[in-house]
């Protein structure tokens, strides 16, 4: 019953157009990016940085490179903003539509409807993540050599990897990424929980990710930093790193499960209370 | 079949459903009236268990909705409110996404409700190309798939063209009479639920002004249409013999309890009086109705 369900949630979520917002707004993006890389000045600076470093460019400025580089804005500003999109949506629309109110009338828990409900959007955030994780590397490939991947942020990252490895950790820091997808998801899955519109659940539940990210900025917070749940939302970045922290990626798998949890007792218990009426 | 005891609904400030007790017997197709916000809605939504009740218990096929509300839907099917649906899905799909909320439906079944309700050769296409009695006739497909005993419908002929309004009718006919289903209807056309319903209630402010059987509001007044020589001479003789209690408009007259219109036409026969015509008053349902609303405005200080 519960496969049946969620199944029909799915055809529900992915025969929206406005479902595959995200998912082309992703595509767009990481094409352009790809192009204004190999077509502009910009992968000069990377260059220099490998060359400063030792390292070959030409062993190094690869379609793993370029995805990993892709990566870093895409998962810190689009992916939030697309998964907030579609978490917002999911009882608030509904609600919003009339025809939460048709669901109702048959003899299905509130609980077990937010359950597929979440389940629909785990997935989605799951094959969100999964395209992007592709689509960048494969559209990299088109213009980018096959090869090594050299990971650096200043100050915090620096990993050089060769193609199997660099393949692994890429596709290692995806599934941490739909990680991080799926607990924003359950933030704004929460706030549409609540008697708002859906407009006001992705706001709100974005609001939090990026005020969150912001006090985490100011140094006199610095010490604080593991109080926000956003700190724990980066996991995916230690799948880069050299060796890979397993503390840090264990650690931030439980706050965020837990955080998940409790997105998700909160909302059920706000939906259980609620009046569902016009 | 339904059962509401005592049931309060109270949203902020606004008292909703203001102790409403009311039984829905198995069988019946039962009408509940009202003006817009005299808490029709709001009690079927604690029917349904989608408004919960401030104080008193709802009973739907004897389980307590708020405790049970699994069980007592079980074999409850629904139109609360205006029926809406996924736009962009087929006919098809959406009654096999709602109905799989109650349990897995097999093909054979949707199509067999599908050409009940009379949308086969449409159910593949998608319902934003349908009109607004598709619509209706997808939702009562809806409500019908689960199998049910119990038919919930809230205002179903909402929108819907006279002819419409009569095909909806002889549908809700014959779920009554060849599947037996209880109904309970709520509506503002006071002419479809007299052509329908076998008992009624009406509500008024959340409160039940009136519940019972239909066919009882006839005998709730007794007035009779008076054509006379002279209606004033004749109505005073009357009066004064005690045979009538009242009169009105200038050609009613209400007859003293144990009266009927042999005894009046033969006492004014023997005053000497011309009698034309005497009549009962036909009692529409709609007629019961507004009387009824303005002896409730009249006694409630706050309307």
């Amino acid at each position: 019953m519960l496969f049946l369900q969620l199944r029909n949630e799915l055809r529900k979520l992915f025969g929206k157009p406005r479902t595959y917002i995200g998912f082309g707004a992703l595509l767009l993006i990481q094409v352009l990016m790809v192009l204004l890389l190999r077509y502009s000045p910009a992968s000069r600076g990377m260059v220099r940085q490998m060359e400063s470093n030792g390292y070959d460019a030409g062993q190094y400025l690869t379609s793993l490179t370029i995805a990993g580089v892709m990566l870093h804005p895409i998962a810190f500003i689009l992916l939030p903003l697309y998964v907030t999109l579609i978490g917002g949506d999911l009882v608030a629309k509904e609600a919003e539509d009339g025809t939460l109110r048709m669901i109702l009338s048959r003899p299905i828990s509130r609980f077990r409807l937010l359950l597929v409900k979440w389940l629909a959007g785990a997935v989605f955030s799951a094959l969100l993540v999964l395209m992007l994780g592709l689509v960048g590397v494969l559209f990299a490939r088109c213009f980018f050599p096959w090869g090594g991947m050299f990971v650096f942020v200043p100050g915090e990252m620096f990993s050089v990897l060769d193609a199997s490895a660099g393949l692994w950790d890429y596709a290692g820091a995806h599934v941490l990424l739909a990680v991080k997808a799926g607990t924003i998801l359950s933030l704004a899955f929460m706030f549409s929980c609540f008697n708002v519109k859906p407009a006001a659940a992705t706001i709100l539940a974005l609001s939090v990710v990026f005020v969150s990210f912001v006090l985490m900025q100011i140094p006199f917070l610095k010490e604080l930093q593991p109080w926000f749940f956003t700190y724990y939302l980066d996991l995916w970045r230690n799948a880069l790193m050299q060796p890979v922290p397993w503390w840090k990626v264990n650690e931030s798998l439980c706050v965020l499960a837990g955080c998940n949890l409790t997105f998700f007792i909160i909302g059920a218990t706000v939906f259980h209370v609620r009046d569902i009426k016009s | 079949m339904i059962e509401l005891k005592n049931v309060v609904k109270i949203f902020g400030r606004r008292v909703a459903v203001d102790y409403l007790t009311l039984t829905v017997p198995r069988g019946v197709i039962y009408g509940l009236l009202g003006h817009n916000g005299a808490g029709k809605s709001t009690a079927i939504g604690m029917m349904l268990g989608q408004v919960w009740p401030t104080q008193g218990g709802v009973r739907v096929g004897g389980y307590e909705v708020t405790s049970h509300r699994r069980l007592a839907l079980q074999k409850v099917g629904a139109i609360f409110e205006a029926p809406v649906f996924y736009d962009y899905l087929s006919g098809w799909r959406n009654l096999e996404i709602l109905s799989q909320y109650s349990g897995p439906t097999a093909p054979a079944r949707l199509r067999e409700v599908i050409d009940w309700v009379g949308l086969t050769g449409r159910e593949k296409s998608p319902v934003r190309t349908y009109s607004h009695g598709m619509r209706t006739r997808l939702a009562l497909a809806q409500a019908l798939l689960p199998n049910p005993e119990l038919l919930i419908l809230d205002e179903p002929g909402d929108g819907l063209d006279p002819e419409g309004i009569h095909e909806l009718r002889l549908t809700i006919l014959r779920l009554n009479r060849e599947l037996g289903l209880t109904i309970l209807l709520s509506s503002h056309l006071l002419n479809e639920v007299e052509q329908l319903c076998t008992r009624i209630a009406m509500l008024n402010q959340g409160r039940r002004v009136f519940e019972g059987p239909l066919a009882g509001i006839r005998t709730e007044r007794r007035w009779l249409r008076l054509r006379a020589g002279d209606f004033a001479v004749a109505v005073r003789q009357l009066l004064a013999a005690g045979l009538i209690i009242a009169d009105r408009d200038g050609v009613w007259i209400e007859p003293a309890p144990d009266t009927g219109a042999d005894r009046i036409v033969r006492f004014l026969v023997e005053q000497g009086m011309a009698v034309f015509e005497i009549a009962p008053e036909e009692q529409t349902l709609e007629s019961f109705y507004l009387s009824l609303m303005k002896d409730s405005r009249q006694k409630s200080p706050q309307f």
